[in-house]
């Protein structure tokens, strides 16, 4: 049964919340499928990181199951979530600050017990994120946004998730450093994971996405190819801040954030 | 005033600031762990020199032999009462509610120490407490060089625990990011819970060290809790090096002060010295970017 999936991971029907308040995700389903970046979609406040919580086990859902690889993991905490292969890189910085960049991304792999597998683990993300090698001796919170960000990626690597889930990785980045992040992006998931990425900065992000999806009310909305996505133009005015005017600039690192005059 | 005066009285200073800066540094990890402000860290420290000097009284031995016991005890109790207690308090007073909860530890403590022991004041009568070393023409009593040796120890190791070891790099990941350290695998309930014990196992070792050289009695842990909470605020809460300097700093103008203005008032330097910072600089003064602001 486990290796029959076509998804790395599925969430099915997930309604979740805080507390006594009201849902914030209500009946949402997304589905992952090896080596491809899933995008959702959607403005501040959605439940996009909610998403990424419940699929870690860092929020408990009150109904509905979280499937990785075929094996049904809904109620697993996040310390035992990484046995099942997902991996949670938080919104906004979460490196170890007072802690080298060394120690960080040794850290990724505190629950392996194998020497030899963390030394080769090592080597590989060093060679996905040059950075890493470069500045490794270096107090992790003394580096720029970005190169924090890809010590993050590269924690979160060490463990050789099947999927990796990325609450907002362009956030508080400037535009240049974003599409080196989102290249990051694209390079994880060739070296095959596969991604589950949120993010408010849709249009950028969905140029890298394989597939789209729209939340909205708790609910995936839309969801198709990131390209069809970005190319429907009810969509663009509704979701993504403007019109696709400028879809042709695929791969290249806009300027800047698509505005509301265009 | 003599040159070797003010050399012994450094000297002095510097073996008084070694056991501030154990203490001290107990003090600010749990604060670092969870934002804890423990009230009864020392009247724990005060029940551990209870306990070296009743088992010295005992049995006659070195009261420093008390450690094998009182260490490991000390670290199940610190354990304890963070999974049992502190653990239990909401995290969004958790705080505050700290204070009210330590100082009952504290007062629970001072009261069993005066209902077993009595209020009479208690003094460890050691083989070598009248031997001084003469440096340089300054005279440093043995006892206290002991002490020193002891807290030193201590510290250090409790320094190269955190720094190399396994757990050490679990508990300052939980320390610097909780949420981060949970998701890549660190149980970081009972990593706080260790923690927790790690600080009171150093109170253990600090009041032993204490009873070599002081006369003790229940109340005697207010005296101490003032200099410490300084301390911890003036060198960055949260920052064990931190604590560690500005220990050493205090305790050294401490011990200078007195010439001039005798033991009282000398006392008052930390509580100026936490002025200072309060108006100054509330993030302290060698925490680092780590350190908290009260
Ligand atoms: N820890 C929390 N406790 C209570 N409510 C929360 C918490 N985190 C998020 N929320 C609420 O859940 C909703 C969705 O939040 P979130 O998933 O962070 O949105 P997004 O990541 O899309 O900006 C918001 O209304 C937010 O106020
Ligand atoms: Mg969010």
């Amino acid at each position: 049964m486990a290796s029959e999936s076509k998804y790395l991971l599925e969430l099915n029907d997930i309604e979740a919340g805080y507390g006594r308040a009201a849902l914030v995700l209500r009946g949402l389903t997304v589905q992952v499928p090896p080596a491809t970046v899933v995008c959702l979609v959607g403005p501040n406040g959605a439940g996009k990181s909610t998403v990424l919580k419940v699929a870690s086990g860092m929020l408990a859902p009150r109904s509905g199951s979280i499937v990785v690889d075929g094996v049904d993991v809904t109620g697993t905490n996040s310390q035992h979530m990484l046995k099942h292969g997902l991996a949670h890189v938080l919104q906004g910085h979460s490196v170890f600050r007072e802690m080298t960049v060394a120690e960080n991304v040794l850290l990724g792999a505190f629950t392996i017990k194998d020497q030899k597998a963390i030394d080769e683990r090592v080597a590989f993300v060093q060679n996905l994120f040059p950075i890493v090698g470069e500045r490794w001796k270096q107090l992790a919170g003394l580096l720029s946004g970005g190169q924090q960000k890809q010590v993050e990626f590269a924690r979160s690597l060490m463990v050789s998730p099947k999927v990796v889930l990325l609450d907002e990785p362009s956030m508080g980045l400037d535009p240049k450093t974003t599409a080196k992040v989102f290249e990051q992006v694209a390079r994880m998931r060739d070296a095959g994971t596969a991604v589950l990425l949120v993010e408010q900065n849709a249009r950028r992000a969905l140029e890298t996405a394989d597939i789209g999806c729209v939340l909205d009310l708790g609910r995936v909305h839309i969801s198709g190819p990131a390209p069809e996505l970005l190319a429907d133009p009810a969509l663009g005015d509704l979701y993504l801040g403007g019109r696709p005017a400028d879809s042709a600039h695929v791969g290249g690192s806009t300027a800047e954030p698509a505005t509301k005059g265009r | 005033m003599s040159g070797s005066l003010l050399l012994q009285s450094v000297i002095l200073g510097v073996l008084l600031g070694g056991l501030y800066a154990l203490l001290a540094a107990g003090l600010t990890l749990y604060f670092g762990i969870m934002r804890v402000v423990m009230i009864a860290h020392s009247a724990f420290l005060i029940l551990a020199a209870y306990l070296a000097w009743w088992f010295n009284r005992e049995t006659g031995l070195d009261p420093m032999l008390s450690l094998v016991v009182t260490v490991p005890v000390f670290f199940l109790a610190g354990f304890l009462m963070q999974r049992l207690l502190v653990s239990r308090l909401k995290p969004l007073t958790l705080t505050m509610m700290s204070v009210l909860l330590t100082f009952a530890i504290a007062l629970i403590i001072e009261g069993a120490l005066g209902f077993i022991f009595t209020g009479t004041q208690r003094r460890i009568q050691l083989p070598y407490a009248g031997d001084s070393l003469n440096v340089f023409g300054a005279q440093v009593p043995v006892v206290k060089l002991v002490a020193f040796v002891l807290a030193a120890f201590a510290l250090l190791s409790l320094y190269l625990l955190l720094k190399y070891t396994r757990f050490g790099r679990a508990l300052r990941a939980t320390i610097q990011h909780p949420e981060a350290a949970r998701l890549v695998g660190i149980d970081t309930d009972r990593t706080a819970g260790y923690g927790f014990g790690l600080g009171l196992a150093t109170a253990a070792i600090g009041g032993t060290a204490l009873s070599l050289d002081a006369t003790i009695y229940p109340s005697l842990h207010w005296h101490w809790i003032g200099p410490l909470m300084a301390i911890i605020v003036v060198g960055g809460l949260g920052s064990i090096p931190g604590a560690a300097i500005a220990a050493m700093l205090l305790g050294i103008s401490q011990s200078l002060l007195q010439l001039p203005l005798g033991a009282t008032w000398a006392q008052t330097v930390f509580y100026v010295a936490l002025f200072a910072t309060l108006m100054f600089r509330p993030q302290g003064f060698f925490g680092g970017r780590l350190a908290q602001r009260f």
